[in-house]
């Protein structure tokens, strides 16, 4: 909203300017030096190894934008669609059992939202301890990691490897998702609910805003689109892998939506940045496995590379009394 | 009705009388050693720390385990540290602590463990490794010939990738976690293989972290890159089938031959039949468990001889699976043991 008030025709260098100058330079430097990094196949393929990431950006995104958080998505989505699949095994059709697993994760989002908003536990903690608690029941329920969905259901098949003109389906779903939250966040009454309850909490509630089922409906949302990640990963791979709750993702994905400029404390940035974010990460994944570099060093890079986004903005914008907010982390 | 009835009874009495003296005579014989052996297991205590319960290899041993267990008498508990080291770290502790008579551990990588098996060696607690060996040689370990590993899965592809009309000589290693015993050896038996090969060339060596979507993703990026590609070699079939279907999305599943190694679960020999894979070094678990469950015996009957005195290797079958043979005992399912 900031960006909006600047006088036209100068360009304020904000965070997300910063990462799109990184992430063009990158693309450049690629470009140039990386044989193939310029085709069409490779840019597919970049995108749609970011399909899943940037979907569980977006719903990460919308509940930080509310100056919440949202730890529990990357659990939620391996045991939705895991529960799902094992439903299935019970003689249910696979369809109806992936309705099923919709609506428990809808429940899973509601009982976040309602400790949240309701109860009043700071999400960090809310969100941490539910994740541990949805893994763990999972881990009970399945006694095997990885879960195979049944081979003959031919939705799921067309999205894992289906296109529309010439596009992967994950990432048309990717698209959907973002576009959809973008219209939501953008040109509904809720959704500027949504930035004004995590702009000022305390304003928005005093002046009569309701608050408490906002935060609510975003937990349930973020749920549901974690839900929608973990079917496009099980049409990609045929099977999800609940270990995956022991990885690294769920930082990566809270590292994709403050790196495109989403701040923690709320109130600020939007599906661009989260576009933003995602498409850097994506770049670099890519030209460093095209490059052949080793796990620990890609890992380094990676996270020198975002660090220093980080810190250019710092520098450019430093914090002061004037553009910190109270609950800033 | 009632005749009838006394007339059986006394039937009945009749024959047990002129049983009774051969069953006396059969509990005479005694097979010889049982008493002892039976003596040896029971009551004895065997902790196993694995990585994870949720693979598929684990679960095979542990049920093949539980069931040598219930039958001779002897405990076994299984402290699953969920492939979290620090865990695994604190249930080794615990375990040693605890004193048991054996001590089975699947290692997460040759170091972590290494320097607490040697502990638990020196406080008298034998100790057998199973599948994922340390840098501390133990008692006795059952598992994979993981060097033989990596020249079978490079030898499958240089077979198929220097005959004439292949593709090209590019091959890929999609390795696991690099730190990994199985890694760091399969890598030598893959490096042994490209040296007596020579044009056989690897193009890409980057770990999936035995995660199948990030199998998928490097295999999709590196296809753009060499869409000539040959053959992918992995570490397990779960992993693997990400490769596969990277290389079903790109219709090169007549090109590039995936062959990967596992458990021999049912599920692999399905990702042949679905194309995701071509070619699977089954090691197969519930034998390799049957082989561990000897060397339990083994080390339970022995408690005179100091943990550590004697140190013993037992590597597992290997049996290639394709499409051809991937029925019957190349695919097992877990309730198959129970």
């Amino acid at each position: 909203m900031a960006a909006q008030r600047q006088p036209q025709g100068r360009i304020r260098i904000n965070q997300e300017t910063v990462v799109i100058a990184i992430s063009v330079v990158l693309f450049l430097v690629f470009s140039i030096f990386l044989n193939k990094f310029l085709s069409q196949g490779n840019i597919i393929a970049l995108l749609k190894n970011v399909a899943i990431l940037g979907t569980l950006a977006v719903g990460m995104g919308f509940v930080v934008v509310g100056r919440g958080i949202d730890l529990t998505m990357v659990a939620v989505m391996v045991v939705g669609v895991a529960f799902s699949i094992w439903l299935s095994t019970q003689g249910v059709s696979f369809t109806f059992a992936i309705v099923v697993g919709g609506l428990l994760v809808a429940l899973l989002g509601l009982f976040t939202g309602i400790l949240v908003a309701i109860a009043e536990i700071p999400p960090i903690f809310a969100t941490l301890a539910i994740a541990s608690a949805v893994y763990g029941a999972g881990r009970i329920l399945f006694s095997s990691d990885v879960l195979y969905a049944p081979s003959n259901i031919q939705w799921l098949t067309f999205i894992g490897s289906g296109t529309i003109f010439g596009i992967p389906m994950s990432v048309m779903v990717f698209a959907a998702v973002a576009f959809v939250m973008s219209l939501f966040l953008k040109k509904t009454r809720f959704g500027r609910l949504v930035y004004a309850s995590g702009d000022n909490p305390a304003a928005a509630r005093n002046s009569g805003l309701p608050t408490r089922p906002v935060i609510i409906t975003q937990y349930v949302v973020s749920a549901l689109i974690a839900f929608i990640a973990g079917i496009i990963m099980t049409g990609l791979v045929t099977g999800i892998n609940t270990r995956l709750y022991n990885s690294t993702l769920i930082y990566d994905v809270l590292l994709v939506v403050v790196l495109g400029g989403i701040g923690l404390s709320g109130g600020q940035g939007g599906v661009r940045n989260v576009i933003v974010g995602t498409i850097l990460v994506g770049i670099l994944i890519n030209g460093m496995t095209i490059l052949n570099f080793s796990y620990t060093s890609q890992n380094l890079i990676k996270s020198v590379i975002l660090l220093g986004a980080l810190a250019i903005d710092a520098v450019i914008n430093p914090r002061d009394e004037q553009t910190s907010q109270s609950g800033d982390i | 009705m009632k005749t009838m009835k006394k007339l059986l009874l006394a039937a009945i009495a009749a024959v047990s009388l002129v049983q009774a003296p051969h069953m006396a005579q059969a509990a005479d014989v005694e097979q010889i050693g049982r008493s002892a052996y039976l003596e040896a297991m029971t009551g004895k205590k065997v902790i196993f720390v694995p990585l994870s319960q949720g693979m598929d290899l684990n679960q095979a041993w542990v049920t093949v385990w539980q069931r040598h267990a219930a039958r001779y008498g002897f405990t076994l508990e299984v402290r699953d540290p969920n492939m979290n080291t620090d865990a695994g770290i604190r249930a080794l502790q615990g375990a040693i602590e605890e004193k048991p008579d054996l001590l089975i551990v699947q290692n997460p990588d040759v170091q972590t463990y290494a320097r607490m098996l040697k502990q638990a060696q020196s406080a008298g607690i034998k100790v057998l490794q199973v599948n994922m060996q340390s840098a501390t040689q133990t008692d006795s370990y059952v598992g994979n010939d993981w060097i033989e590993m990596g020249r079978l899965e490079a030898g499958e592809l240089a077979r198929t990738c220097m005959a004439p009309g292949a593709p090209s000589k590019k091959i890929v290693w999609l390795a696991g976690v690099q730190t990994g015993a199985a890694n760091i050896f399969m890598r030598t038996g893959i490096d042994q293989i490209i040296a007596e090969n020579p044009g056989l060339e690897l193009v890409s060596d980057q770990p999936a972290d035995y995660d199948s979507e990030k199998a998928r993703q490097i295999t999709e990026t590196v296809l753009q890159q060499h869409p000539d590609l040959c053959g992918i070699m992995g570490i397990w079939d779960n992993a693997e089938v990400g490769a596969g279907a990277a290389v079903l999305a790109a219709g090169k599943q007549d090109q590039v031959t995936i062959v990967t190694n596992g458990a021999g679960a049912d599920t692999g020999c399905e990702s042949i039949k679905k194309g995701l894979l071509d070619v699977i070094y089954n090691f197969n678990a519930p034998i390799q468990g049957e082989i561990a469950a000897q060397q339990i015996s083994e080390l339970l009957q022995h408690p005179e001889r100091e943990a550590g005195a004697e140190k013993t290797m037992f590597f597992g079958p290997i049996t290639r699976v394709d499409k051809d043979n991937a029925t019957g005992r190349n695919c097992w399912k877990i309730d198959d043991f129970k």
